[in-house]
């Protein structure tokens, strides 16, 4: 649950710096220099975390994985494009909980095809469904908010494009699900994740420039204000790395929902720290605020329906047919969902895991000396307190979930 | 399942993947976003 938490508040962080597609930024260069930070940061965090060789060592165990892992990474790729769009039609505030619809669809997917559900109690299920319920009731509410904001076209097409993502960002939970049913660790899915992710970005921005020097001069004339989307990127990970050991720990019917408290932290860096909705009328504030706390309210409702014993013996199985399917060691599936090393994978880090993490380090550094402050207007005080909190729960749950799993 | 039919299977992976059901409800969702994706930008 902590690490549910933890995720919520710096994937909420993590959408910040697309407010900078305000300044007249292009969503696919905003969402492709997000990328590349996610990119840097997926490379880096598991190979100073675990090293490329654990890494490798567990990709020679399910190699089929390899695939998954891109099609999810394309599948984030589009989805976080579309958030950009989102935010920039009907605001960080409003978009946010609609793509966090992605928990329903998660959920969908956990009971059609992982079993999840199956062999649960009926307050389980009464869980399940009551808080669906009440975050349909929230984003029905922040879609009409949003309508009251923005021209109805806008409206429309922003709406639109955060309930895409949301279901792009639902169905990734398939691959993610396959992959902790087979026992494979979040940091070496990830790795594989992150090469999905950036060509698939590359691509649509390649496309919707117009071709490579159009988005090269985009970019060139972007550089001061990169290192903000990069480090977004980098956030983002860190968010998403609590999200995937909380779904590889709690289930994806708990551990999303948790991870998508990132709305109601989303709501505070939109409201309190870039001043969206200055000037709204009561009843839209009323709204957007009672909507996004709704939603959450619906998200822990399901999050605290706790998981019965039957339950984990349906996941069991899920996990045994999986592994039968894909011809994996019973023992290695068995020793990772329960949190330890499979007796083959030796940690250790080599050169190349010092030289990522160097690569990774100077490009970033190379950013920040480049960049400048946004013009954007921002309330400081504001931010360096959200920037505090969200660095407190990191260390409490990282230090939790270490002496718990080794990062297993 | 012996050590012989999991080497079988581990050899064949892809062909395993593309021919697993739950695959192919990814792909379609993405070729949808992709085509939201053209009608919003």
């Amino acid at each position: 649950m902590l690490c549910g938490l933890t995720a919520g508040a710096w994937l909420g962080a993590a959408e910040a710096p697309t407010k900078l597609v305000t300044l007249g930024l292009s969503p696919v260069v905003i969402s492709l220099s997000m990328v590349i930070g996610v990119f840097l940061a997926r490379w880096t965090l598991p190979a100073l975390i675990q090293g490329t060789s654990y890494v490798a060592a567990d990709l020679r165990q399910a190699p089929h994985l390899i695939v998954w892992a891109v099609l999810a990474g394309c599948l984030w790729a589009v989805a976080n494009t579309l958030t950009i769009f989102a935010v920039r039609d009907v605001g960080l505030s409003i978009a946010f909980p609609l793509w966090n619809s992605n928990s329903l669809l998660g959920i969908f997917w956990g009971i059609l095809f992982f079993q999840e559900l199956r062999g649960a109690d009926w307050r389980r299920w009464v869980g399940v469904l009551g808080g669906a319920a009440l975050m349909f009731a929230g984003a029905t509410a922040l879609a009409i908010a949003s309508a009251a904001q923005v021209p109805a076209r806008d409206a429309v097409r922003g709406v639109a494009a955060a309930l895409a993502a949301g279901v792009l960002w639902g169905t990734m939970y398939i691959p993610y699900r396959k992959a902790y049913l087979t026992g494979m660790s979040p940091l070496s899915f990830i790795t594989f994740f992150t090469v999905g992710e950036l060509g698939m970005m590359t691509a649509l921005a390649v496309t919707y420039s117009g071709g490579v020097s159009p988005l090269w001069s985009q970019l060139s004339g972007a550089r001061h204000v990169l290192f903000w989307l990069l480090a977004g990127g980098f956030v983002w990970v860190v968010g998403d790395l609590f999200q995937q050991y909380a779904v590889k720990y709690a289930g994806i019917t708990r551990g999303i929902p948790l991870s998508n408290t990132n709305q109601l932290w989303g709501l505070l860096w939109g409201i309190l720290v870039f001043g969206e909705l200055r000037g709204a009328s009561h009843s839209v504030l009323a709204q957007v605020i009672g909507g996004s706390i709704v939603m959450a309210v619906g998200a822990g409702v399901i999050a605290l329906s706790s998981v019965s014993g039957s339950e984990h013996a349906r996941w069991q199985k899920a996990a045994a047919s999986e592994g039968e399917r894909y011809g994996v060691d019973p023992e290695y599936t068995r020793s990772r969902i329960a949190g330890k090393d499979a007796s083959s994978i030796v940690r250790g880090r080599t050169w190349i895991d010092w030289l990522v993490v160097s690569v990774a380090t100077a490009t970033i550094v190379g950013f920040a000396l480049m960049a400048r402050a946004p013009q954007l207007a921002v309330a400081w005080g504001w931010a360096a307190g959200l920037v505090i909190v969200t660095l407190a729960m990191l260390a409490a749950a990282g230090v939790r979930l270490w002496r718990a799993t080794r990062f297993n | 399942m012996s050590d012989n039919r999991r080497e079988q299977r581990s050899g064949s992976w892809l062909g395993l993947v593309l021919r697993d059901v739950q695959f192919w409800v990814p792909v379609a969702v993405l070729a949808a976003g992709l085509l939201v994706l053209r009608w919003i930008s």
